[in-house]
């Protein structure tokens, strides 16, 4: 055969430039969302090719390629698409909730959730809008596996222990680490009393996008020496490109008591104090209830004896409260740049009597992109919290202690409002209000901007600078009816300045080599340094009770300013590398030098690594219909513990007075040898997602030991010191955490779906070389929980002669205990009873949507947990003292043959209200966290008006409460030692938590 | 778009950061000074010494403490302890648990003054004025002897005159702390030998310490402080000799009335020593806190200790100034600790006449003065008629009626052997338990009888 080769030559030539021609035409396209906005700023790449564009405005595109080369287009918060290119294409993303591909905050970069090696849990933006608390922690609540997250009680500012993953030291901090936008932040209770204020009260919690906490040791030890403790990564929202967004929500709501206590009204109090001094004085002593006797002086001259005078004190301590919140935000941007604008109200007026928070907020984020390689931006954010306080649990002027009160003791005089101060058994709380004021004000500001730079597309360099200033001032004022009527009113006023700031410096190295070796490189430094300064002055004796600032006091009985300091100083690095999308492995290495450490140990080492193997990639069942994922991950690590006093290492003296001359006073026994506190943790865990996930959810089992506890040794007392910072001892915290999501309907009208989550928590003490540490009714102890509840066990009453039993308990040469019992409280030995920690946590969130209606509603459950209300001595002491008591002591013995559980009425006699398991109770309880409900009013209507959406909601926080708990509630639980370590489990005249209902409208303009 | 040599600047930026902030990790505190400055200067070792003397001033010890312990264990019906603070009630009712913190703060507290002390008499070496130093050694002793003298008292059975003693006392630590190698962990010292070193130290005070000395210990604190530790011993003639040494060369008088002997913010003439209380020191005067009515500082509610009518039986003249140094706050309280800024007379001239007197009596001599003339002394003071004779019985109720409130009661229950209500002298719940926490760290104590 003869072929012209030239023309065949030619018509290949032709060919091919015609072919070459079709490859690289032009291909248009829109993106919207499902229902048709359009998206603006999506990307869109020719997969294998750094070829990639942007949506305009109108969500549209044009990439030059050739026809039917698969394109990606993704979104931040939708799910990727891949489509073969052709012209005139119209893509629908759909919201990627749920979605393996999405984007976890990993602390110094980002990783796909599918990639993850890691235990990661996270909450967004949507999962936490439903939920109108104050502060951010609490809107999370029932929402992360192994994370627990308790109010200490009913006070709008008071503290909120997050925990995770159980308890890891016992003398320094068990808080986690707070970091906003790559900046850790201050959290440092500042409060001037003992109860604790929030240090993130002063945050807006509608200014998140996302928080992601890293759990266990693999995710964690890029945060080194404070990992331990869990990392809160808190990532604020941020502008999209395209049509400038306005949203808008206001809304308001009512609040009270999750629950109030019976207590003895006037006739059931006369009756049993008379019964209680008949014991003891004989019945024919009628000085309580005698013309003129004890009884008429509380009365006032009210007669009790009709009931004219009455008090519930309960109902003048607790009250309605309300809550406001206002909000705005702006966001948008073009393809350079976006931004984000918010500013925020928020108003609550607590259910404690005087006790309210009004926050104002703003914030503005902003990202630029200079050119293809240098980014830059600006996160800042302004607040001011303005707090009303009421006194700490162990004061009378709490108004939660006015339950001790008699209620034959009128409220108020009969002027009807100066409160009665004269014939109350203790200080009138409502005096506090009348004749004093105690204001929190709040000032935060957040601030970090960032560059960073590409040099090549794989190697990029970022520098984070960030800033934080918490500055507060409390003012106090007790006028001359207070109880500073002996110095004729009381002033103090407190004002700390605590500003930290951070550098980090980073390169990311990021390389595909042969398509399937993913390498992902992080190497940096940070810097921190912490700051605080405190100025106090407290002054008595003021001419008015109008003049309420320390400038008018006659006499200025204390002052003081302090200053202090502390740094970090660290490198750290980080490897990712995957194999074929399947072989996953990780190593990290954290470098982090500290102040607070002696010279000779001031660097720690904190090592991790993890391996995940993605089985759904593997050829078995890459096709399988059923399976979309299978990842089986484990890690290791090692993380620290640097809470401790800044110069724990030092022998030290600090200034004091006698005699108004100078002092010097041994506050500290050296300890050079004081070092970091490890923590080894183990995880391995499952990643699934089935029936086209629309069944996904992870299993972990995690192993965390912490050992050289920093560990506040007590110290023979001979010493002449208590107490000394040591590494000694070691404890363990293990558990399950399970997570399954589901989505149970879903098409075009309705969709449910349902989270769940559960862990497991066994925390025990394994080494203690000093023996039991006990602090107030808890202990540490080798074998147990820590804080154990240590205490004698109560047997009951005597049906003979009413007297309270405990059991001996005392050790038999057999090994057991001697439960027989005795009425002798000296010879009951204490035994464990029980600990402050649920040992099973469980939270189901399910999320429906009809048509325009969504509904949504969370519950939280804890299992294991015991609250010892050290106030039962005085509250439910069959009347051992004067203080009212609750309901049940009615009950009391009173006669031979009584079978009860309330011993004989003895006044001034102890009978049964020495700290026994009498007054501990278990708090087992399911709760209705969250319920919501909200009507999105139809586009069509809307439109009209040019709102792209109107939402009307209704939404209520813990509503119900399933408990057999006798006290307040589960999370009331005593301030007055908020911070301390060991003492938990605590209630003292503590207030529960508010149930709030709230209605609002959200508007998107 | 402008080319920026954006390479420099990065590399620059990055230079600079990854080398700028080396070692910066040494920060010195600003409200500390190290144990090393601290003891290094005789001013350094002197305030470190004010520093014991507010230690001991506290509320724990000499601040209400001590004292109310022993009025409120010594209660038979005087008193009437209406407070919620479950601490004191507990001595009221002869019920203390181990774990009372206000037992283990007299405890903690008491052996922070030794350390103190300890650390002063184990540098003397720093000072290069022998005055200073003697003053200092003296002034360390006399503290160091009177924290252990109140801590046989409260934790021991009570010491019995003219015998050995070997009941268990306290542990004594002369060694300083300020190193963790140094710390121990003691048994309990016989009683005998904690009174042996009490009387040493307070020896060596005496002879060391000058006449005056601000409000600090002079040698008459000390020649005082002894005579109260050799009258709880039965030793009469150490007593009488002593309690006379003050009277008479102290130059201190009694004060024109009763009154003026109480709530002073500068001493009295009759202070032999005293703690100073100002209104810098909030809420450091615990027997005002809880025997005064809450308008004068007390605690809320009125007050938590008021007065009974049985006390009132010990007045034999309705015009002595002690049978109404009461005031009213809904009951009877006290006027001994009405100002809440007031000093808290400690070793008054008055005890020092008391102890002569009892000391003469009992010996049958009549060193410095009579006792009748000594008992008359006081009972003019106060505008109560004159006795004409004197048996120890009215001597002793003499005592009763002049240093009431003070923190007494307790110890000379004990040391008379009187039973008080139906409890004898020696009974078990009479001693406070050695703390809990010091049981749970030191292995080596043995906790008193009566107490698990």
């Amino acid at each position: 055969m003869r072929i012209n080769f030239n023309y065949f030559l030619s018509l290949l030539i032709v060919l091919f430039a015609q072919l070459t021609f079709a490859q690289e035409s032009k291909m248009s396209g829109k993106v919207t969302d499902m229902g048709g906005l359009p998206i603006p700023g999506a990307n869109i790449t020719a997969k294998g090719t750094t070829n990639s564009t942007q949506t305009d405005f109108d969500g549209n595109f044009s990439i030059t390629t050739k026809k039917g080369q698969i394109l990606t287009v993704s979104f931040i918060g939708m799910k990727t698409v891949e489509i073969a290119a052709s012209s005139s294409m119209v893509i629908k993303l759909g919201e990627s909730s749920n979605d393996l591909e999405t984007v976890f905050v990993v602390g110094f970069g980002t990783q796909s959730k599918k990639k993850l090696t890691d235990n990661i849990a996270r909450v967004t933006a949507k999962d936490m809008e439903n939920v109108p608390v104050a502060n951010f922690q609490n809107a999370m609540v029932g929402k992360l596996a192994g994370v627990q997250i308790t109010q200490i009680n009913g006070k709008v500012e008071g503290g909120v222990k997050l925990r995770v993953r159980g308890v890891s030291s016992i003398s320094s901090s068990q808080e986690p680490l707070y970091v906003l936008d790559g900046m850790p932040l201050i959290n440092d209770n500042e409060s001037g009393s003992a109860a604790p204020i929030n240090p993130l009260i002063s945050l807006n919690p509608n200014d998140i996008e996302s928080v992601e906490i890293l759990k266990d040791a693999s995710s964690a030890a890029i945060y080194g020496a404070r990992g331990t403790n869990g990392v809160v990564l808190i990532t604020t929202k941020q502008g999209k490109a395209g049509k400038t967004k306005i949203s808008l929500n206001t809304s308001a709501g009512w609040s009270e008591a999750t629950n109030k206590m019976s207590w003895l009204n006037a006739a059931e109090y006369a009756e049993l104090y008379t019964e209680a001094s008949a014991y003891r004085y004989g019945a024919d002593d009628l000085w309580l209830t005698e013309p003129g006797g004890v009884f008429d002086g509380y009365a006032n001259g009210k007669d009790w004896r009709t009931g004219e005078v009455d008090t519930d004190w309960q109902n003048l301590a607790l009250v309605k409260g309300s809550t406001q919140e206002h909000s705005f935000s702006i966001s948008g941007g073009d393809s350079k740049t976006v931004f984000f604008l918010s500013g925020g109200y928020n108003n609550t007026e607590g259910i404690v009597r005087g006790n309210k928070m009004d926050r104002y907020s703003y914030r503005g984020n902003l990202d630029h992109k200079v050119s293809d390689k240098l980014r830059v931006g600006l996160n800042t954010s302004l607040s001011k919290t303005n707090i009303k306080r009421i006194g700490s649990d162990n004061s009378f002027a709490t108004p939660l202690q006015g339950v001790a009160q008699t209620p034959l003791a009128p409220a108020y005089l009969d002027d009807g409002i100066t409160p009665n101060n004269d014939t109350t058994l203790y200080y009138n709380f409502l005096m506090q209000q009348f004749n004093g004021n105690w204001d929190a004000n709040i000032f935060r500001t957040l601030m970090n901007t960032y560059f960073e730079y590409k040099f090549v597309p794989e190697l990029s360099f970022r520098t984070e600078i960030g800033y934080d200033n918490n500055n507060q001032t409390e003012e106090y004022f007790a006028g001359s009816l207070t109880e500073s009527a002996s110095t004729n009113g009381y002033a103090d006023a407190n004002a700390i300045q605590s500003d930290k700031y951070s550098i980090n410096n980073y390169f990311n190295y990021n390389k595909t080599f042969k398509e399937d070796y993913k390498l992902d490189l992080v190497l940096g430094m940070s810097f921190e340094e912490s700051a605080r300064k405190r100025q106090y002055v407290a002054g008595t004796g003021f001419p008015s009770d109008d003049l309420q600032t320390v400038e008018s006091a006659s006499e200025i009985t204390s002052g003081s300013s302090s200053r202090t300091k502390y740094n970090f100083l660290s490198y750290f690095g980080r490897a990712t590398f995957s194999i074929m999308d399947k072989y996953l492995i990780k190593g990290s290495l954290r470098y982090d030098g500290s102040s607070r450490f002696g010279a000779s140990n001031r660097y720690g080492t904190f090592p991790a690594a993890s391996v995940g193997w993605i089985i759904s990639q593997e050829d078995f069942l890459k096709d399988s219909n059923f399976v979309n994922l299978l990842k089986l991950r484990g890690s290791i690590g090692v993380t620290g513990n640097a809470g401790i006093g800044n110069f724990a290492s030092l022998g030290l003296f600090n200034g004091s007075s006698y005699n108004k001359q100078s002092a010097i006073n041994p506050s500290q026994l050296v300890n050079q040898d004081l070092k970091w506190e490890k923590t080894n943790q183990t995880d391995v865990g499952i990643d699934f997602g089935f029936l086209n996930n629309r069944v996904t959810g992870e299993i972990d089992y995690y192993v965390k030991k912490t050992n050289d506890l920093l560990l506040n040794e007590p110290l023979p007392g001979t010493s002449g010191w208590s107490s000394l910072t040591r590494n000694v001892g070691s404890l363990t915290n293990k558990g399950f955490e399970f997570v399954l999501n589901t989505t149970n309907i879903k098409n075009s009208s309705l969709s449910w779906k349902s989270s769940f989550n559960l862990a497991t928590l066994d925390n025990k003490v394994t080494a203690l070389p000093g023996g039991d540490i006990v602090a107030g009714q808890n202990i540490v102890r080798v074998g147990e929980t820590i804080s154990s509840f240590y205490i004698a066990e109560y047997a009951g009453v005597d049906p003979a002669n009413g007297n309270a039993l405990f059991y001996k308990n005392t050790l038999l040469p057999d090994g057991t205990l001697d439960k027989t019992t005795t009425k002798t409280y000296s010879e009951a030995q204490r035994i464990i009873a029980g600990n402050p920690y649920p040992n099973l946590m469980a939270g189901l969130t399910n999320t429906v949507t009809f048509k325009n209606f969504d509904f949504s509603l969370t519950f939280q459950g804890e299992w294991g947990a015991s609250i010892y209300n050290e106030a039962g001595k005085f509250q439910s002491s069959n009347a051992r003292y004067r203080d009212n008591q609750t309901k049940d002591q009615m009950d009391r013995w009173q006669n031979p043959g009584d079978i009860t559980n309330v011993p004989q009425a003895r006044w001034g006699r102890s009978n049964g209200e020495q700290a026994s398991t009498r007054y501990l109770d278990k708090t087992d309880f399911v709760r209705l966290r969250n319920l919501s409900l909200g009507y999105t009013l139809p586009k069509t209507v809307t439109q009209k008006v040019s709102v792209d959406r109107l939402r009307v909601y209704l939404t209520g926080v813990n509503l119900l409460t399933f408990t057999n708990y006798n006290g307040y509630d589960p999370e009331s639980s005593y301030d007055n030692n908020g911070d301390s370590n060991i003492e938990k489990g605590i209630a003292f005249y503590s207030a529960p938590p508010a149930k709030t209902i709230i209605v609002g409208l959200n508007i998107d303009l | 778009m402008k080319k920026y040599n954006y390479r420099i600047i990065i590399t620059t930026a990055i230079a600079i950061s990854f080398i700028g902030c080396d070692d910066n990790l040494t920060i010195n505190p600003e409200q500390d000074i190290t144990t090393e400055i601290a003891i290094s200067s005789p001013s350094n070792l002197q305030k470190i010494l004010n520093n014991a003397y507010g230690d001991a001033r506290s509320s724990a010890l000499y601040g209400g403490g001590i004292a109310l312990a022993s009025e409120l264990i010594a209660n038979d019906g005087d008193l009437y302890w209406d407070g919620t603070y479950v601490q004191p009630n507990q001595y009221d009712e002869k019920a203390i648990l181990t774990d009372n913190s206000y037992v283990q703060s007299i405890w903690l507290r008491a052996y922070k003054i030794s350390n103190q002390t300890n650390i002063v008499l184990d540098n003397l070496a720093v000072f290069t004025d022998t005055d200073d130093k003697n003053k200092a050694k003296g002034e360390a002793q006399f503290l160091r002897g009177l924290v252990y003298f109140d801590l046989g008292r409260l934790f021991s059975k009570p010491y019995v005159a003219g015998a050995v003693n070997s009941q268990l006392g306290v542990p004594i630590i002369l060694e300083p702390v300020l190193n963790p190698a140094k710390i121990t962990f003691p048994s309990r010292n016989t009683l005998e030998e904690v009174y042996n070193q009490v009387i040493l130290d307070l020896k060596d005070a005496y002879t060391l310490l000058p006449e005056s000395n601000s409000v600090y210990a002079t040698k008459y604190s000390a020649a005082a402080l002894l005579a109260r530790v050799y009258l709880q011993k039965g030793d009469y003639i150490n007593a009488r000799a002593m309690a006379n040494m003050a009277i008479t060369t102290s130059g201190a008088a009694l004060t024109g009335t009763f009154a003026k002997a109480f709530n002073n913010s500068e001493n009295s003439t009759e202070d032999l020593f005293a703690w100073q209380v100002s209104s810098q020191d909030v809420s450091s005067n615990d027997n005002n806190v809880f025997w005064a009515g809450e308008d004068f500082g007390g605690r809320s509610g009125n007050p938590d200790i008021s007065i009974e009518d049985q006390h009132f039986d010990i007045y034999d003249d309705t015009n002595d100034e002690r049978n109404n140094f009461f005031y009213e706050a809904d009951n009877i309280c006290t006027t001994k600790w009405k100002n809440q800024y007031g000093n808290i007379p400690f070793l008054r001239l008055a005890e020092m006449i008391l102890i002569r007197a009892e000391a003469n009596f009992r010996s049958g001599t009549t060193v410095g003065r009579s006792p009748l003339d000594d008992i008359n002394a006081l009972r003019n003071r106060s505008g109560a008629a004159a006795l004409n004779s004197v048996d120890l019985a009215t001597i002793l109720m003499e005592r009763k009626r002049e240093l009431a409130f003070e923190g007494f009661a307790l110890f000379d229950a004990k040391r008379l052997q009187q039973n008080i209500g139906s409890l004898p002298f020696n009974a078990d719940n009479l001693v406070l338990p050695i703390p809990l926490r010091e049981m749970d760290v030191n292995k080596n104590l043995v906790q008193n009888p009566g107490y698990n």
